[in-house]
């Protein structure tokens, strides 16, 4: 009977059913109204956890992340915007904070190499098949 | 020619490992994050003192001469290590260290200092962490200098200890210059 008790309970907590919730919004964090509560949400999808730096503060149970969590609903309530929000954060932490880096000189490189790379990429096949083609005729 | 293509990624390979063993030897904590606020004025804000009933008002009492801003709390194991740094770059250094006591009970933080001593010429509260996301911290202790024309010009993350301290005083000393 305990086997199989345990077994059971071995299968919940692999399974999805019993999962450990990654998100570590806090029920007394909410927003009344559900809107401005789904925008905060949004925004903290959007910004870094500089604590653990590969998580989102929504998922971040770290204290700086709940801390950060309330100030963007507090200035949700104030009634700033998105952008006014991500700026003050930016301000503050660096555009680190923010999990997509704005398109910007600095961050030039990074948005442009994947397009660079995919080129030489193409490049690189078409002179392949080329000379291989050649090849063929020469046989 | 076929020769140069054929040996250049190889070369290449080598050259990205030369980089990455540098970055690997190289004294550095890569989690430590630059701090925006480097050359910029210190922020705007009000705080309560934690000895006496008085309010600090940011950036009226910074100028005049260097000051370090000091983030601590009594729960911050490595605040209690940098402890008597900060002693010492007070009483033997003459530096004003502003310290913000961060999200900690204020009767235990006076204990604290009572106890350790007290290094600060003034000592903010900040029970709600605001005033730390003002200044862009996200570890404890963090130590900020700034300059005699209220210019952050320096952020260090993590205690200054036996290891740093030397290091510090010269960053101290290149800011007063």
């Amino acid at each position: 009977m305990q086997r199989i008790l345990l077994a059971i309970v071995v299968c919940l907590m692999t399974s999805q059913i019993v999962t450990i919730n990654c998100y570590s919004v806090e029920p007394d964090e909410f927003l009344q109204n559900p809107k401005k509560e789904l925008r905060a949400r949004n925004i903290s999808k959007n910004v870094r956890c500089l604590v653990c730096q590969n998580q989102s503060i929504d998922e971040s149970s770290a204290p700086l992340a709940k801390d950060l969590r309330i100030l963007i609903r507090k200035k949700i309530e104030h009634g700033n915007s998105d952008e006014e929000i991500y700026n003050f954060l930016s301000e503050r932490y660096g555009d680190f904070i923010l999990l997509n880096p704005p398109f910007k000189i600095s961050t030039l490189f990074l948005w442009i190499l994947p397009f660079v790379f995919l080129a030489v990429g193409i490049f690189v096949i078409f002179l392949h098949n080329n000379k291989s083609k050649k090849l063929d005729y020469i046989k | 020619m076929k020769k140069n293509i054929l040996i250049s990624p190889i070369i290449l390979f080598f050259l990205i490992l030369l980089v990455f063993f540098y970055l690997l030897i190289i004294d550095r904590n890569p989690s430590e994050l630059p701090s925006v606020l480097i050359n910029k004025k210190v922020p705007a804000f009000e705080a309560k003192l934690l000895l006496g009933n008085k309010t600090f008002i940011s950036p009226g009492e910074f100028g005049n001469e260097t000051k370090l801003v000091n983030f601590f709390a009594t729960w911050c194991k490595p605040c209690l290590d940098e402890h008597p740094y900060l002693k010492k770059l007070s009483n033997e250094k003459g530096l004003k260290i502003i310290g913000i006591n961060y999200k900690d009970d204020p009767k235990r933080a006076i204990e604290w200092l009572k106890k350790l001593g007290n290094p600060y010429s003034k000592v903010l509260v900040d029970r709600n962490a605001l005033l730390g996301i003002d200044w862009g911290v996200y570890g404890l202790p963090e130590t900020f200098i700034v300059n005699s024309n209220g210019m952050i010009k320096y952020r260090l993350v993590g205690p200054i200890t036996k290891k740093n301290y030397d290091s510090f005083v010269l960053k101290v000393k290149e800011v007063e210059k």
